[in-house]
């Protein structure tokens, strides 16, 4: 048979298909949006809090804090021991003037604190800055613990403990974004499996008269295949129109908090490989269900 | 290899071969037993017998709607309990079958219900489109090809039945009944229809219970009672 003669033929019964039964059809595609709205929103939420947690890493510093006195000749070995540790991209020295001036510039209202006869009371440090790859809670404690162990380090300084706690809510959200994508997934394939196994009985009569007169096990399959990757691309795409039109009313609010929390950032949508990603999904997803029906449909008899 | 295919292997050329067939749905009760016929090339053979005689059983397993329990079936060369996925489709599509209740795609055209038996082996829509005229023509329909089948009466409805049956050419055609919803009218008009057929070189196996139709028609009668072939010879004047 000429593959064009049977795409013709099935397109032709899936729009059939689809004629005599609109209403099934709209809750199929409408579960598979539904579905992909909610999946959509977790991938924004996880997107958008490792944009943020990437902008610290780029602030993120190892700081140690040197013994007091430590004469320049061990400084600047302590500076090449320190650079060549794995991971370290630059070391920095900062002497306990620029560390003072560096306070006084910050907290101008707390300068009075280093007022004194000492010219600083604040020690002289190095400052670690990591490869971007290496920006993470277990590369930053690797890091410090080596520097700890360097002779003239006096103390060790980051915001690892911070920054591990992050990446923690980080990774918690995405766990519980793929485990409710998932939960959402299997629910949508079976719903969309029950849907077109609906649409299959109803068209019983009219599969077992394409079965009469010759109709391979793939002519029969194919109008339904079609129907469901139709549904399913449907859906995805009323759950991206949705998940759009959510991020439009919410976007404003959300930058505004995390304004007041972290500083001026911008929420990100999903990017356009991410959308295509959600549409494309809602097309698995309506096949996948498909394929289900047609197995649990297909009978022993011939 | 068992003795009965042993004995298909070796038998002649006929169309159709049972040999020693058996049908059984309920352990202990038997819708068909032991039922041996051969049906030739061209044949034009009457199938008759009271209500649950086994008549449309054994209809069902000549196009392998179902297996026997017993025994091997050769349509067209092929033993029908050894098809596979791709070989009972292939195997039906030489074979045209109508039913007494028409079994027509209500949602669809006269043309497109002709024209799927013709979109199932790839045929060319142009050629589709010809084909389909010229049998609609023969059974009388062209005029009717644009209208949905429920639109049909139902004698029309079963010559759109028969011109799907016929539309491949096929080499056997099997009729469940054909005329048991049509009044003696129609009843001659579909009866003339399928012996056209017959006389065009398919071998015809009509199940009836209609004995004018016997009478009338039949160069060969099989009877079936209790599930066992009870005559296969000329019909009796």
């Amino acid at each position: 048979m000429s593959a064009f003669a049977q795409s013709r033929s099935a397109l032709a019964n899936t729009l059939a298909g689809l004629r005599g039964s609109p209403v099934t059809s709209a809750i199929a595609a409408l579960t598979i949006g539904i579905c992909l709205l909610l999946v959509g929103a977790f991938a924004v939420l996880v997107a958008n809090m490792e944009a943020i947690l990437a902008r610290f890493g780029e602030e993120l510093h190892v700081v140690a804090y040197l013994a007091p006195g430590l004469a320049q000749e061990p400084r600047d070995a302590l500076m090449q021991r320190a650079l060549a540790l794995p991971g370290v991209e630059t070391v920095e020295y900062v002497s306990a003037e620029e560390a003072a001036l560096r306070f006084r510039a910050a907290q101008p209202e707390r300068a009075v604190l280093l007022d004194g006869p000492e010219e600083s009371p604040l020690p002289a440090s190095l400052e670690l800055r990591l490869a971007a790859s290496e920006r993470s809670a277990e590369p930053v404690r690797a890091v410090s613990e080596a520097l700890a162990a360097l002779p003239g380090v006096a103390e060790i300084g980051s915001g690892n403990e911070w920054i591990a706690g992050y990446a923690q809510a980080v990774a918690l959200i995405r766990g519980i974004g793929l485990a409710i994508g998932v939960v959402l997934g299997i629910a949508t394939l079976l719903i969309v499996a029950n849907t077109i196994r609906l649409s299959i009985l109803a068209r019983r009569d009219e599969i077992d008269i394409l079965r009469l007169v010759g109709a391979s096990r793939s002519y029969v399959a194919a109008p339904f295949l079609l129907e469901g990757l139709l549904e399913g691309v449907l859906g995805g795409g009323i759950g991206l129109a949705l998940l759009w039109a959510g991020w439009s009313g919410l976007a404003p609010m959300l930058r505004g908090g995390l304004l007041l929390l972290i500083g001026d950032t911008t929420p990100e949508f999903l990017s356009l490989g991410g959308a295509a990603w959600l549409v494309a999904s809602g097309g698995v997803l309506g096949l996948g269900g498909s394929a289900a029906a047609l197995l649990q449909s297909r009978e022993r008899s011939r | 290899m068992s003795e009965s295919a042993d004995a298909l292997q070796a038998g002649g050329g006929g169309l159709v071969r049972l040999f020693h067939v058996s049908k059984s749905y309920l352990a202990g009760t038997h819708a068909l037993r032991d039922v041996s016929l051969e049906l030739g090339k061209g044949e034009f053979v009457f199938l008759t017998g009271p209500s649950g005689a086994g008549k449309t059983t054994l209809m069902r397993l000549m196009f392998g709607a179902e297996q026997p329990s017993e025994g091997q079936i050769l349509v067209l060369g092929r033993n029908v309990s050894r098809l596979g996925p791709a070989g009972l489709p292939a195997l039906r599509r030489r074979i045209g079958v109508v039913f007494q209740d028409f079994k027509l795609l209500t949602r669809r055209t006269v043309e497109d219900n002709v024209g799927v038996a013709l979109d199932v082996v790839g045929i060319a829509p142009r050629d589709r489109k010809a084909r389909v005229f010229a049998m609609l023509k023969r059974v009388g329909l062209h005029h009717r090809r644009h209208h949905l089948p429920l639109t049909l009466s139902g004698g029309e409805q079963q010559r759109l039945a028969i011109a799907r049956a016929l539309i491949n050419e096929p080499e056997l055609l099997l009729a469940d009944e054909p005329t048991g919803n049509l009044d003696p009218e129609l009843t001659l008009e579909i009866m003339d229809l399928i012996a056209d057929a017959a006389a065009r070189g398919t071998a015809v196996f009509v199940a009836t219970h209609d004995h004018a139709l016997v009478s009338r028609y039949a160069q060969r009668l099989v009877r079936l009672e209790n599930g066992q072939l009870a005559h296969d010879g000329r019909p009796p004047r």
